[in-house]
């Protein structure tokens, strides 16, 4: 968890204030998923970590639903992740007082001597809260927030357009239903952050949210099997929109540590997919299971990729790790950068992380 | 001194690293006694090549001069551009006869034939390596000097390595030496890299190789760290079998510092687990890369520590068996233990 050192005196320190937490909630996230106690470690959670089946990706044209230039500014950019625990009097009504304090908490932090990498040692700094409609997928979910900031120099002229030097979202997607509705009144759960731009705003932002919203924020990696998933669902698009190619990137722990980068002909990845799709479709012979994809089916198709590879260079990938996936409808790195290029395909990318993110949460 | 003398003059100094200026310069032993010691090292490198730029114009140097300091830089530091290595095929009978002169004469003639204006500079480095910067310039223009080519080639062996080629002039380069060296054709190598030391090395097996044996005692004896006896006692042979067979595929002691292999990958996928995928007619096209700061190492250590099972005989193995790093595997295309590279003598 991330907390930044500061003169000004501060609420009561973080372990209290999770035992608090504690004792409000009602149902914790894992209990949700039926692990047995919830204060011990729950290691046979971790065979089922994420959803074990997932509907389809089906493309959602939210561009007439989300102003565009929200979308512009979320397809262009690659975004660093984080989870967000609950937010806790957050209301969506108060963005501009938001938007005052936050660039109130920036400059006193400036003023105290906290260095700003941001070119323009003069400027000031605008913040700007605004709400992303469109996005939320279900009734649960709450509105996703965007947040800008824009540098302010000091002898700006009215018509110059400001720069944004940092820009920054919380969103809920997707999230699990029956955690949503356990939190008690007043918390808002908007779990996944993303930040583009200098790292000293990034914690500046982070460390007033947590001091304002009583929250706490942690890194949030993308482990093997969700870039796993999303390689799954972006060759699964491949007929709707051409993926130009799939390609993998291992690191094998040897000395010197050696790149793989694997790169696959999207019309092969595609054929290899729907080979492994057939076969589990064959098996069941469900209508409603057509729509939704199983893990096994994404662990073997990335099987399958790996032993054709282990074929030619008897090496076995399984031994290094899978540290990014991309295609021309996104990327994603195991170190949680996140690029999501095709606007069609972000609630499902973004149904994925969310739950990423829930699941990291420390609670 | 004209512009394009002055130009290439400040490229080279933007070039060369602060610290080997002074050593430099004093191999190119065109400045008197008194005008290098007017060169102060300490100043910026924009004071030097400002005085510099003025020296050479007190000594009325031309670009022939010039062109001279650059060859002395890239000899010195060859690993700042990407070089191909290409290979002379077909030798003729008298090729062993063809000596240092004899080549530089013949490749001048040659190639002033085949482009009118060209500027062509040789030199003989001390390694018995042959050192061609190439100035191309057409029917029309003189020879452009910011964009030289820089060639490379031992002489008694088929080896060339080149820098920037066009596709253009490639053809014109590759008449003037296959003429000049009494070969009959040549062809590209598939092996580049940054380091020329590299890829001379593993092209010229120039590296510490290591042959099969039956007995590989004598290799056991590099013991790693004694951690754990009992565990030690088990693994220890097994570890040594390993080791051998990597060094053995990969060659031991310091290998060539190799940085990247590109595979392109053109065959059928065979699953025996998926019906669908290994019934299918057409390839599995797919491109992989292998990265690394020292290629070659990364590949020795996932052999002996059992990531690669049988490096002996897997494509990795190629790299060094056939001096190439870049592949294009069919399903046609010969297996890679099945052949092996001539010596060349």
């Amino acid at each position: 968890m991330e907390r930044l050192q500061s003169s000004v005196v501060r609420t009561p320190p973080n372990s209290t204030v999770v035992q608090r937490r504690s004792k409000s909630y009602r149902q914790s996230y894992r209990s949700c998923l039926g692990a047995p106690s919830r204060l011990g470690l729950t290691p046979g959670l971790t065979a089922r970590r994420l959803n074990s089946s997932r509907r389809a990706l089906k493309s959602h044209v939210i561009t007439e639903k989300v102003n565009p230039e929200h979308l512009a500014l979320l397809v262009k950019t690659e975004w660093r992740l984080s989870y967000v625990t609950p937010l806790h009097q957050f209301r969506h009504t108060q963005l501009k007082r938001y938007s005052r304090q936050l660039s109130a908490f920036i400059a006193a932090e400036k003023q105290q001597g906290v260095a700003m990498e941001v070119e323009g040692s003069q400027s000031g700094f605008r913040v700007s809260f605004s709400v992303v409609q469109g996005l939320a997928a279900t009734d649960d979910d709450a509105e996703t927030v965007l947040i800008q900031i824009y540098s302010t120099p000091v002898f700006a002229r009215q018509d110059e357009p400001q720069k944004s030097v940092w820009s920054g979202w919380l969103t809920c997607i997707n999230g699990n239903p029956e955690y949503l509705e356990s939190l008690p009144k007043g918390f808002t759960c908007l779990p996944l952050f993303g930040g583009s731009g200098a790292e000293v705003l990034t914690s500046l932002v982070k460390s007033w949210f947590q001091r304002t919203f009583d929250c706490c924020f942690g890194p949030l990696e993308i482990n093997h099997t969700s870039l796993q998933w999303l390689a799954a669902l972006w060759t699964n698009c491949h007929t709707e929109s051409n993926l130009q190619h799939l390609k993998m990137i291992w690191t094998l722990p040897v000395v010197p540590p050696l790149q793989v980068t694997y790169t696959v002909n999207p019309q092969d990845a595609w054929e290899l997919w729907m080979s492994v799709r057939k076969d589990r479709l064959e098996r069941t012979e469900e209508e409603a299971e057509a729509g939704s994809i199983d893990i096994e089916e994404v662990v073997r198709f990335v099987q399958g990729l790996k032993s054709h590879f282990y074929r030619h260079f008897r090496l076995d990938l399984s031994a290094g790790n899978l540290n990014q996936v991309s295609t021309t409808l996104g990327s994603a790195k195991s170190s949680g950068k996140i690029k999501i290029s095709n606007s069609r395909y972000m609630i499902t990318t973004l149904t994925l992380l969310t739950e990423c993110a829930l699941l990291k949460m420390p609670i | 001194m004209d512009d394009s003398a002055r130009r290439l003059l400040q490229r080279i100094m933007r070039r060369i690293p602060a610290q080997m200026l002074k050593p430099t310069l004093d191999k190119w032993g065109r400045l008197t006694a008194a005008q290098r010691q007017s060169m102060d090292f300490t100043e910026s490198k924009w004071a030097l090549t400002e005085k510099l730029l003025a020296i050479c114009e007190e000594n009325e140097m031309t670009v022939k001069h010039i062109t001279e300091l650059e060859m002395i830089h890239v000899i010195e530091n060859p690993d700042h551009c990407m070089w191909y290595a290409l290979q002379l095929m077909d030798p003729e009978e008298d090729v062993h006869s063809v000596e240092l002169t004899q080549f530089k004469e013949q490749f001048k003639s040659h190639l002033r034939e085949l482009i009118r204006h060209v500027s062509i500079k040789i030199k003989k480095h001390t390694d018995e390596a042959v050192w061609i910067r190439i100035a191309w310039g057409d029917s029309f223009s003189r020879p452009n000097h910011l964009k030289p080519t820089y060639v490379v080639h031992h002489l008694q062996t088929p080896y060339v390595f080149v820098t920037s080629l066009t596709s253009k002039l490639k053809p014109l380069l590759s008449q003037a030496l296959v003429l000049s060296t009494r070969y009959q054709a040549i062809k590209d190598a598939s092996l580049s890299g940054r380091k020329l030391t590299a890829i001379r090395d593993l092209l010229m097996r120039q590296y510490q190789q290591v042959f099969p044996t039956k007995y590989p005692s004598p290799l056991a004896e590099n013991d790693q760290n004694a951690s754990n006896i009992l565990i030690n006692k088990e693994q220890a042979e097994l570890a040594a079998s390993r080791h051998q067979k990597a060094c053995e595929a990969f060659g031991d002691g310091m290998l060539p510092q190799l940085q990247s292999a590109v595979y392109k990958l053109e065959t059928k996928f065979r699953d025996h687990t998926n019906k669908t995928m290994t019934e299918r007619e057409e390839a599995f096209r797919c491109v992989v890369k292998f990265a690394s700061t020292n290629l070659l190492e990364s590949l020795r250590h996932c052999a002996s520590s059992g990531i690669a099972s049988t490096p002996g005989t897997s494509l990795l193995s190629s790299i060094p068996l056939k001096g190439r790093n870049y592949f294009v595997i069919t399903d046609n295309s010969p297996g890679p233990s099945s052949q092996t590279r001539q010596p060349s003598n």
